[in-house]
């Protein structure tokens, strides 16, 4: 009976600790939201990473950052997020004690899949960083066969300077006779 | 006004005719098959529209030096090899007008480039980060870059007298200054690749695109880079108004 008390306490400890993970010896949590987001290539989307200073004295210079990692079958790899357009590092000079700090993360999703994506801090005077719980992230492909108008400019203009190509010619040659 | 005519008599015979126009046809049908695969490509549509606009905006001065160098490398020694200088100087116009004239023709191709680039970079950075002030900064740092390429070239021509060996000469140049494009980014990090991204206007240019469509940065960082571009553009003037002086049948 206790064994099961125990073992329920322990998982109500968990639920209720909602997406944040704090190690034993830090003093501080952080947490990303949302929690897990469905979209299409191409959207923008925003991370917020909530960073809480747990402890009373105030904690400097952290710097925290945003990961994200393929998890789709077969093609998994951590992302290089330059190609996302996402800021990867923030420096938060201070966080005051008991305090929050609030970063985020603005990306564009440039390719499908299953991702996951979660958020770092890591405090110098500690060894040992700290992370959010992981965010799953689904992007659907999207098939674009004429994205911004691009076909009319594409094929117009070639034709357009074409024509007055043409015309020179023509003109010239009526010239020359 | 007898700049002017040359330029305009510049323009008549490179720019105004069918062969000339073929260029700009070329142009157009390389810019319509890069933005396409820009936006529709799996691979290449995984860009960010900043970086798109800003690979766009590097092959468009490109090609602007480029052609900045032909039209150069012919100004002087192309109208030696036709027998034709002999004719332009017995006219009553001086040898730094005739320069003017050419280097204003060659400015008139580069204006042409860029306005048929124009549609492909609203399309390409519709909806992107700093489309209108990449624009404005491709425009007067491809003509300055157009200035600096075709002046050290036109000046080569008028001093070496042979089309084709200042041709060869300036395209290594050429090569030098897109020396950027071959070395990987953590060379470019290094002291030696600082320096040589500092010292080459190309590389300046590109720098400066960089910094201001993707990092969104403001003048004051570009100051730099636009005060050495400013500076080459002013030793090449001069490199062609000594060369174009000293030139002799």
């Amino acid at each position: 009976m206790k064994k099961t008390i125990l073992i329920l306490s322990i998982i109500f400890l968990a639920m209720a600790l909602n997406y944040t993970y704090t190690t034993a010896s830090s003093r501080i949590t952080v947490s990303i939201s949302p929690p897990s987001v469905q979209a299409n290539m191409g959207d923008k989307i925003t991370y917020e990473g909530t960073i809480t200073n747990d402890s009373d004295n105030p904690v400097n210079n952290l710097i925290t950052y945003i990961s994200l990692a393929n998890v789709t079958h077969g093609k998994e790899a951590p992302m290089d997020l330059e190609d996302w357009s996402a800021d990867k590092a923030i420096k938060v000079d201070t966080i005051p004690p008991h305090g929050t700090y609030k970063g985020k993360w603005p990306m564009r999703l440039i390719d499908s899949g299953s991702y996951v994506a979660y958020i770092t801090v890591v405090d110098k005077n500690h060894n040992t960083p700290v992370s959010s719980m992981m965010s799953h992230l689904n992007v659907k492909r999207v098939l674009r066969l004429n994205p911004n108008n691009v076909l009319p400019v594409a094929i117009g203009e070639p034709i357009l300077i074409g024509a007055v190509f043409m015309f020179i010619s023509f003109k010239r040659r009526n010239r020359v006779k | 006004m007898k700049t002017l005519y040359i330029m305009q008599k510049e323009i008549r015979e490179s720019i105004l005719t069918p062969k000339g126009f073929l260029w700009y046809i070329l142009t157009s049908i390389i810019l319509s098959v890069l933005s396409y695969l820009f936006l529709t490509n799996r691979e290449l549509s995984l860009l960010d529209q900043g970086t798109m606009l800003y690979m766009i905006m590097n092959f468009i001065t490109a090609l602007g030096v480029l052609m900045g160098l032909v039209f150069g490398s012919d100004a002087f020694a192309g109208e030696i090899e036709r027998g034709t200088l002999e004719a332009l100087f017995l006219s009553p116009v001086n040898r730094m007008e005739i320069a003017a004239g050419k280097l204003g023709a060659v400015l008139t191709n580069w204006g042409i480039i860029f306005a048929v680039s124009l549609p492909y970079l609203f399309i390409v950075g519709k909806g992107g980060q700093n489309l209108l002030m990449g624009i404005l900064y491709l425009g007067i740092l491809g003509t300055l870059l157009s200035i600096i390429f075709s002046a050290f070239s036109m000046g080569l021509s008028a001093r070496i007298k042979s089309m084709k060996n200042s041709l060869i000469i300036s395209f290594f140049v050429f090569l030098l200054a897109g020396s950027p494009v071959f070395i990987s980014a953590a060379l470019r990090r290094t002291w030696f690749g600082r320096i040589l991204d500092l010292v080459n206007p190309f590389a300046d240019a590109v720098n400066t695109f960089d910094s201001v469509v993707i990092d969104s940065q403001g003048f004051s960082y570009q100051i730099g880079r636009v005060a050495i571009i400013c500076v080459y553009t002013l030793l090449c003037i001069w490199f062609l108004k000594r060369s174009a002086v000293k030139l002799e049948m």
